[in-house]
């Protein structure tokens, strides 16, 4: 039942990109819609309050030149304005508890978190500012009192780069990547200025204030280059806690709520994640992976990491491995799947080959197969559909899936993972006391027992090799294995008796040479059966065809006996016969019936 | 008593009835429309009149009268379930079952299928991303077995039209593939419900086909 079940859904999955079968209706697609970005700066949101869910695009630009926050409403781009610095992540939150109930929109870029209402500009929150290094301070106010050259400057601020703990401003970065005539005038520019240090936002995700409901107020969650994390209150954007980590976060999942208990994971650069709780300043929990990686997505209790070695890895959240994946191509990037109306939570995995993995757990439930690679994607309501995939590919393309109504995730529809018959569990049988004693006996008496039966086995193989010899000395087998005679021999006997039909069938299976001079001889208990003619003699045997030789044989007995006739196969003028048959003639039925 | 029911019919008197699904995605203004065909003076129906009347013993407050009495309520909201309307054109009196078009209840429109003499379907045609998810739900009420073999006709409202980003109804006839639709009577209307433009022509079409059907 289970073989005849799966057969058609394996087909289905192997003939994912075919229409008829696909659980996908293709809305929309423009290879030229010039969006170029990553799954973190992509979010859904209802922005206006009017029930049209439109997407956020945190857009790097060609190239990552020019970066513009785009808001797309269905197919078209219904607002596009520029970004100072490249985005780092886009995320939409509720701030209040006031009505209407339109989200805000969050947009990290460098150092800040631009807060827009409404797609009006409501809020920029800076980081706070670092202690600057005070060697690099004294650098520049000595270059201030005109106390040094650009040259030697220069040459001092490269040392600190090099050694000292405290990394450089931005200010003296940008000054050592001059060129030698451009240093007296950048020097001149900004050597009255005070240094600034600050560090850049790296990640960012949301975290529910006090009530896990679906429309409830959320914290901004920051992580930041100097490797640590920020939560930020959802009104007035004050620091609300900082926790520090031992690298810097690249990828950060949440769950729970601030107020009550919440656990956040964070993916560093150093190929580790830390699990970091709600009262703990420092990282609870580590998972060092084997490699870098390359996204993390909470499905439920589990941890879904993809990493560098082109796999995913499912972990609990207290850092277990549970299971690995690996997947046919490079992962390019994760997200999640949630179909509320089903209950469904996936991970979809973009991979490098053009296609879209959906996994639940590491049961493959659906590929998706673009036209391009993947580089971002999310999943979720877009215009006033609920369960809507957004893809950009790698050129800038826009793709827009709908799925199906009616279209039902099954396990086992993708290609690989195990088979339904490994799941059933079998009945065994109890240990009883004959199996205990056997296996005492087999430990303690091992050796003893495996000679016993190699020295029967040798036996067993020499008797058979004996055998074997005597039969092709004395040429007993149906098959000629001589040079000269290739034959093949096989008898058929035909009728219920008393009189059979025996017909032998002699095949020359030489590959060109004709045999001549060949005659048959039966051998046969005269009391029993009588033939017609127990000699004669065979005609020029052409190669390759089989010639059927026919003689009747009567059953002479009544008594229902029967008995072997032994068929020789002779060379004319030798005794020893080339070829030898027994045949076992069955019971003669028509005399006992009559 | 049949006598007197044809004699009526002859004189105008009682008009025949038909059963009206309307289908659509949701947010593609199937109520409006149907709010938009009711008459005005909708106290001589006897649903609403029923209603008036456990209004009125129930509690005494006007406010529900005034609302039953002005047909066409402004402020719609998206239809649970359905609801079923009635409206008289000047041959026939169509009772519309006005199916919510909201995902999660589009599995209830096959069960009224087989009750059904007309179909009026509904496009939102200014929603480009979601005419896959009509064309889809379109297919999927053609290949029903209560559909499949009935000569039924379907009218398609190409509905607001007063949008700027609405595409024209060829285009909307293109996208839905209805030159594939063979044998059934369809015709495609351009339509803006808000101001009652188009529905009159629409309406008109699918009587001229119930009445071709019944004769």
């Amino acid at each position: 039942m289970a073989a005849t079940t799966s057969s058609p859904d394996s087909d289905s999955g192997r003939a994912e990109s075919n229409e008829a079968n696909s659980k996908w209706l293709d809305a929309h697609y423009d290879p030229m819609a010039n969006i170029h970005t990553f799954s973190s700066c992509l979010a859904l949101a209802d922005l206006h309050g009017d029930g049209e869910y439109k997407l956020v695009v945190g857009d790097l630009g060609p190239g990552g030149q020019q970066p513009r926050l785009k808001v797309l409403k269905g197919p078209t781009v219904l607002t596009e304005s520029p970004l100072p610095a490249l985005p780092a992540s886009a995320a939409t939150f509720l701030m209040d508890q006031h009505e209407p109930r339109t989200p805000a929109l969050a947009l990290a870029s460098g150092p800040c978190v631009y807060v827009y209402k409404n797609l009006r500009p409501y809020f920029k929150f800076s980081l706070p500012q670092l202690p600057p290094n005070p060697l690099e301070q004294d650098l520049w106010n000595q270059a201030k009192e005109d106390r040094i050259d650009p040259l030697t400057l220069k040459e001092m601020l490269e040392d600190i780069r090099e050694k000292a703990e405290v990394p450089l401003s931005v200010q003296s970065l940008r000054f050592l990547q001059l060129e030698l005539n451009e240093m007296e005038a950048f020097v001149n520019q900004h050597k009255s200025k005070v240094i600034k240090r600050q560090t850049v936002i790296t990640t960012m995700t949301t975290l529910k204030k006090n009530l896990a409901d679906e429309d409830a107020v959320s914290c901004l969650v920051l992580g930041t280059e100097n490797k640590e994390l920020l939560v930020l209150d959802p009104e007035a954007f004050t620091i609300l806690t900082k926790m520090s980590l031992p690298s810097v976060p690249v990828f950060l999942e949440v769950s729970g709520q601030f107020d009550v208990e919440f656990r956040l994971t964070a993916a560093c650069r150093d190929g580790s994640i830390y699990i970091l709780r709600r009262d703990s300043k420092h990282p609870k929990y580590c998972i060092e992976l084997s490699a870098q990686p390359v996204g993390l997505v909470r499905v439920h209790k589990i941890l879904v990491v993809g990493s560098t070695q082109e796999s995913l890895h499912g972990f609990t959240h207290k850092g277990k491995k549970l299971w690995t994946v690996q997947m046919p191509a490079a992962i390019l990037t994760m997200n999640l799947l949630e179909q509320r109306s089903r209950g469904l939570q996936a991970v979809m995995a973009a991979l490098a080959n053009g296609e879209v993995r959906i996994y639940r757990d590491k049961a493959l439930l659906n590929v998706v197969r673009a036209p391009d690679a993947v580089t971002s994607l999310c999943f979720g309501r877009y215009g006033r559909e609920d369960n809507t995939l957004i893809m950009t590919t790698r050129g800038g393309g826009l793709i827009i899936k709908i799925l199906k109504r009616t279209a039902v995730f099954v396990e086992g529809t993708g290609e690989v993972g195990p088979p339904l018959a490994q799941t059933t569990k079998l009945s065994v049988p109890r240990k009883t006391r004959l199996y205990v004693d056997q296996t005492l006996r087999e430990r303690e008496a091992g050796t003893v027992m495996h000679r016993t039966f190699q020295t029967d086995l040798y036996l067993l193989r020499l008797r058979a090799a004996r055998a074997y010899v005597q039969a092709l000395e004395s040429s007993l087998s149906p098959m000629s294995a001589t040079a000269r005679e290739p034959l093949k021999l096989h008898a058929v006997v035909q009728g219920l008796g008393p009189t059979f039909k025996l017909t032998l069938h002699l095949q020359n299976t030489s590959t060109a040479r004709p045999v001549l001079g060949l005659q048959v001889c039966f051998l046969y208990n005269e009391a029993f059966y009588a033939l017609p003619r127990a000699f004669f003699k065979v005609p020029l045997l052409v190669p390759g065809l089989s010639y059927p030789l026919e003689t009747f044989v009567e059953s002479l007995s009544s008594k229902g006996i029967s008995d072997i006739i032994k068929v020789l196969v002779l060379r004319e003028g030798q005794s020893a016969p080339l070829l030898s048959a027994h045949i076992n003639m069955p019971v003669s039925e028509g005399l006992a019936a009559a | 008593m049949g006598l007197l029911d044809r004699l009526s019919g002859l004189l105008g008197l009682k008009k025949k009835e038909v059963h009206v699904l309307c289908l659509g995605l949701d947010n593609s203004g199937k109520t409006t429309i149907i709010n938009k065909l009711k008459p005005s003076n909708l106290g001589t129906e006897p649903r609403a009149l029923h209603l008036l009347g456990k209004h009125s013993t129930t509690e005494l407050n006007p406010q529900p009268q005034h609302i039953y009495d002005c047909a066409q309520v402004q402020d719609i909201v998206p239809t649970i379930g359905f609801s079923i309307e009635k409206f008289k054109s000047s041959s026939l009196s169509f009772t519309v079952f006005d199916m919510s078009g909201q995902g999660r209840y589009r599995n209830l429109w096959e069960h009224y299928y087989k009750d059904g003499q007309a179909i009026i379907f509904v496009v939102d045609s200014s929603d480009k991303l979601r005419m896959v998810v009509a064309k889809e739900e379109l297919d999927t009420l053609l290949n029903h077995p209560d559909i499949k073999h009935r000569r039924i006709p379907i009218l398609f409202f190409a509905n607001k039209m007063d949008l700027r980003d609405a595409v024209t109804s060829v285009k909307v006839s293109q996208l839905l593939c209805l030159e594939n639709i063979k044998d059934k009577p369809w015709h495609i209307c351009a339509s803006d419900a808000l101001k009652g433009e188009g529905l009159q022509e629409g309406v008109d079409w699918l009587q001229d086909q119930i009445q071709a059907v019944k004769t």
